[in-house]
C-alpha cells in the first residue's frame, strides 16, 4: 500500500492528471479568499491611528513575506526528498518552488519599499526584516542561477538540492544574525509588521488574505510543475497523445 | 606514505610550481584597499573608521576569487576522480584539501592585514582584533567557497556564478566579525561573539566537507 | 566468480544506452567492451568503477564493489596527471609509491630519465604513458582501462599487452575498451549496440 502510494507519486502522468484538479481547486479558493480579504482589508477595515491608510499594504506585504519564507522551507523539503529518495517529481517541485518563491520575495521587497516611503520617508531602510528578505532573494537567485548554468539536468537538480539544504541550515542563522545586527545599529526603530494589539477587524481580513495567498502560491506551483512535467516527459507516449502530436 | 600527507605534499609542490597563484589574491587585496582612499578621501579618521569593514569585505572577495583553484583543474584533468578510489573516505580527503588550501592560500592573505590596516590608519589594537576575527572566521569562508567551486564544476559558464551563489551564505560570518570589531572599538567584551564565530567555523568545517564531497561526486557522475 | 554485473541499466537524456547487462568475469579473465561511438562503453566502465551510482548491481567476490573502491584501478580518457607537476610528483601522489618504484615503473613504460620533467613538457603519448605507469606501481586486483591504447606507439602497445597478461596470470581481472581488437590478448567481448 505504502509502496503503491510512493510509486504513484513517482509517476509523472498520475501527477499531471491529479495536479490539474488540485490546481483548479487552489485557483478557486484563492480567488474567493483574496476577493473577500482584500475588499475587507482595503475598504472595510478601520484606519490605523498611527499610519493612516498606508498600513493597508500589510494585506499584501505580510502574506507574500510569509510565503517567500514558507516556499523556501518547502523547497528545502523537496530537496531532501530528491536527495534521499531520488524522486524526480521532487526535482520538478524544487524548480517550481524556487521561481514562485523568488517572485513572492520580490513582491515582498517591493511592497516593503513602497510601505517604507510613507512610514520612514524613504524607500529603503536597512530594517532587519527587509534585509533578511533581500538575502533570501539572493539565495533564491543563486539556486535559479545554478540550475540554469549546469549542463546536465540531472546533476543540476541535485546540485541545487545540496545548495538549498545548505541554505536552509543557514537561513535561521542569517535571520538571527541580521536581527542582532539591526538592534546593534538602530535600537528600537519602528518595525513594519509588529503591531501589538491589532483589533479583530484588522487581523481577520489579514488572516483570510494569508490563506488566500497560500492558495494562490499553490495554484502557481501546480501550474508551473505541470508545465515542467510535460516538458520533461515530452517524448513519452501519453504526452504526445495529450498534445495531439503526430510523428 | 599516508594519503593525508600526499595531499599536503602535492599542494605544496603546486604552490612552488606556480607561486603567482598565492600572490594574486594578496595583490587583489592591496589594490582594492588602495582604491578606497582614492574613491573616498584620504582623511585618516574616516579611513580608520570604515577600514576594518573594508578589509573584511576585500578579504572575503579575495578568498572567493580563489575558489576555482580548489577543484576546477583537478576535476577537468581527471585527477579528482582518482580520489574516489582511495581507501579513505572522500569527504575526509576533501577536508584535508580544504585545510591545505587554507594554509597555503588563505593564511598568507590574512597575514597581509597589518599592512593594509596601516594603509587605512587603523590602530594597532583594532588590527589585532581584525586579525583574530579573520583567523577564526576564514575556515568557514574557505568551506563555503569550496562548496561554491564544487557545485559549479559542471556549469557551462561557471566564472562568477560560484561567487554569486555563495556570497549570501557569508552574511552571518560578516555580521559576527563586524560585531566583534565594533565592540572592541567601543571597549566592550568580545568573548561570547568570538566563541559564536568559532562555533560557526567549526560547524562549517565538520559539515561542509560532506556537502562538498557530495557535490563533487555528483558532478563526476554527471560528466559521463 | 569474481566480478559480477547484474542487470546494469543506463538512460541518458531519455535515451537508453544499455539495458539489462549481466556478466560474470572470473579471475584471470579479460573482458573487452566493444561497440560503436556513443554506445555507452565509457559510461558502462565508469558505472562499474563506481564513479556514479549503478542502476543494477556490481559485485566483487559477492559484495558491492562500491564499498571497496580501493580494489579498482581506473584509467579513463582524461589525462589524470597535473600539467604543472613533475612526472615523479604526479605518480607519487596518485600511487603513494617510493621514488625507487616510480623510477622502475617509468623505465617499464619507456620514460627513463623523465622523472623530473614537467608533465606539460611531454607529448600526448608520453602523458598517456605516465598515466599507464600506475599499472606497474599499484597492486589492485580489478583494472578498468578506457581506451588504454590511444596515442600509444606499436612498441608501447606490446609492453602494455604484456603487462595486462602478467596481471591476469596473477589472478587479476581486466576490463577494457578498445577500437582495434588487441592482437596478443585472450579476451571475451561484450558488444554494446544502439538500444542493446
Amino acid at each position: 500500500m505504502a509502496w503503491r502510494w510512493f510509486h504513484q507519486w513517482g509517476s509523472p502522468r498520475w501527477f499531471y492528471e491529479r495536479a490539474s484538479r488540485w490546481q483548479a481547486w487552489a485557483g478557486w479558493i484563492a480567488v474567493i479568499l483574496l476577493a473577500v480579504g482584500t475588499v475587507w482589508g482595503l475598504a472595510i477595515a478601520p484606519v490605523d491611528y498611527q499610519q493612516g491608510h498606508s498600513y493597508r499594504i500589510i494585506y499584501l506585504h505580510v502574506p507574500v513575506s510569509f510565503l517567500a519564507q514558507a516556499l523556501y522551507l518547502a523547497m528545502a523539503i523537496a530537496a531532501a526528498v530528491l536527495l534521499v529518495w531520488r524522486m524526480k517529481l521532487a526535482d520538478v517541485a524544487m524548480q517550481s518552488l524556487a521561481i514562485v518563491g523568488f517572485a513572492f520575495c520580490v513582491l515582498a521587497l517591493a511592497s516593503g519599499a513602497i510601505w517604507g516611503k510613507p512610514t520612514w520617508g524613504t524607500y529603503w531602510v536597512w530594517d532587519a526584516r527587509l534585509t533578511s528578505m533581500l538575502i533570501l532573494a539572493f539565495l533564491y537567485l543563486g539556486i535559479i542561477g545554478l540550475r540554469s548554468a549546469m549542463l546536465d539536468p540531472n546533476t543540476a537538480g541535485k546540485a541545487c538540492a545540496i545548495l538549498a539544504l545548505v541554505g536552509a541550515i543557514n537561513l535561521p542563522i542569517i535571520k538571527y544574525s541580521v536581527e542582532w545586527w539591526n538592534t546593534l545599529h538602530q535600537p528600537a526603530s519602528l518595525t513594519l509588521t509588529e503591531k501589538p494589539a491589532m483589533p479583530a477587524s484588522m487581523w481577520v481580513p489579514l488572516l483570510i488574505n494569508i490563506c488566500g495567498y497560500y492558495a494562490a502560491a499553490a495554484y502557481l506551483v501546480f501550474a508551473s510543475m505541470r508545465g515542467l512535467v510535460l516538458h520533461r516527459e515530452r517524448r513519452a507516449q501519453w504526452v504526445r497523445e495529450l498534445v495531439g502530436a503526430h510523428d | 606514505m599516508g594519503i593525508e600527507w600526499r595531499i599536503i605534499q602535492r599542494e605544496w609542490r603546486l604552490v612552488m610550481a606556480r607561486p603567482g597563484e598565492v600572490l594574486k589574491p594578496m595583490w587583489f587585496l592591496l589594490l582594492v584597499i588602495s582604491l578606497i582612499p582614492l574613491a573616498l578621501s584620504p582623511d585618516s579618521t574616516l579611513l580608520a573608521e570604515i577600514g576594518p569593514a573594508m578589509i573584511w569585505v576585500a578579504t572575503l572577495l579575495a578568498i572567493l576569487l580563489n575558489m576555482d583553484h580548489l577543484f576546477k583543474d583537478d576535476y577537468s584533468e581527471g585527477v579528482l576522480e582518482q580520489w574516489l578510489f582511495w581507501s579513505r573516505p572522500f569527504a575526509w580527503c576533501v577536508a584535508i584539501k580544504l585545510l591545505t588550501h587554507w594554509l597555503f592560500y588563505i593564511l598568507p592573505l590574512i597575514l597581509m592585514t597589518p599592512i593594509v590596516g596601516l594603509m587605512l590608519s587603523i590602530e594597532a589594537d583594532v588590527i589585532a582584533v581584525l586579525l583574530v576575527t579573520l583567523l577564526v572566521a576564514t575556515p568557514a569562508l574557505t568551506c563555503f567557497s569550496g562548496l561554491g567551486g564544487a557545485l559549479t564544476l559542471g556549469a557551462a559558464r561557471s566564472g562568477v556564478l560560484g561567487v554569486l551563489v555563495m556570497l549570501p551564505l557569508f552574511v552571518p560570518v560578516v555580521i559576527l566579525a563586524a560585531g566583534v570589531i565594533t565592540r572592541t572599538t567601543d571597549g566592550a567584551g568580545v568573548g561570547p561573539l568570538l566563541a559564536l564565530l568559532a562555533a560557526f567555523s567549526l560547524g562549517a568545517a565538520i559539515l561542509m566537507p560532506l556537502a562538498i564531497a557530495a557535490a563533487i561526486r555528483l558532478n563526476i557522475g554527471g560528466s559521463t | 566468480m569474481t566480478l559480477e554485473l547484474k542487470h546494469l541499466h543506463c538512460e541518458r537524456d531519455d535515451r537508453v544506452l544499455f539495458r539489462d547487462i549481466s556478466q560474470c568475469v572470473k579471475r584471470g579473465e579479460i573482458l573487452r567492451v566493444a561497440g560503436p561511438n556513443g554506445a555507452g562503453k565509457t559510461t558502462l566502465l565508469r558505472m562499474i568503477a563506481g564513479l556514479f551510482e549503478a542502476d543494477g548491481e556490481v559485485l566483487w567476490e559477492g559484495a558491492p564493489l562500491s564499498a571497496i573502491p580501493e580494489s579498482v584501478l581506473y584509467i579513463g580518457h582524461a589525462p589524470q596527471v597535473t600539467r604543472e607537476l613533475t612526472v615523479q610528483a604526479n605518480l607519487q601522489f596518485l600511487s603513494g609509491a617510493t621514488l625507487e618504484a616510480v623510477r622502475h615503473a617509468l623505465q617499464a613504460v619507456g620514460l627513463r630519465g623523465y622523472d623530473d620533467s614537467l608533465v606539460r613538457e611531454l607529448s600526448q603519448g608520453q602523458k598517456r604513458r605516465v598515466a599507464l605507469a600506475r599499472l606497474w606501481l599499484e597492486s589492485r586486483p580489478l583494472w578498468i582501462l578506457d581506451e588504454p591504447y590511444t596515442a600509444l606507439d606499436v612498441e608501447m602497445v606490446a609492453v602494455l599487452d604484456q603487462r595486462i597478461k602478467q596481471h591476469t596470470q596473477a589472478q587479476g581481472v581486466c576490463l577494457l575498451t578498445t577500437h582495434q581488437p588487441p592482437q596478443q590478448l585472450d579476451y571475451r567481448t561484450l558488444e554494446l549496440g544502439h538500444g542493446h
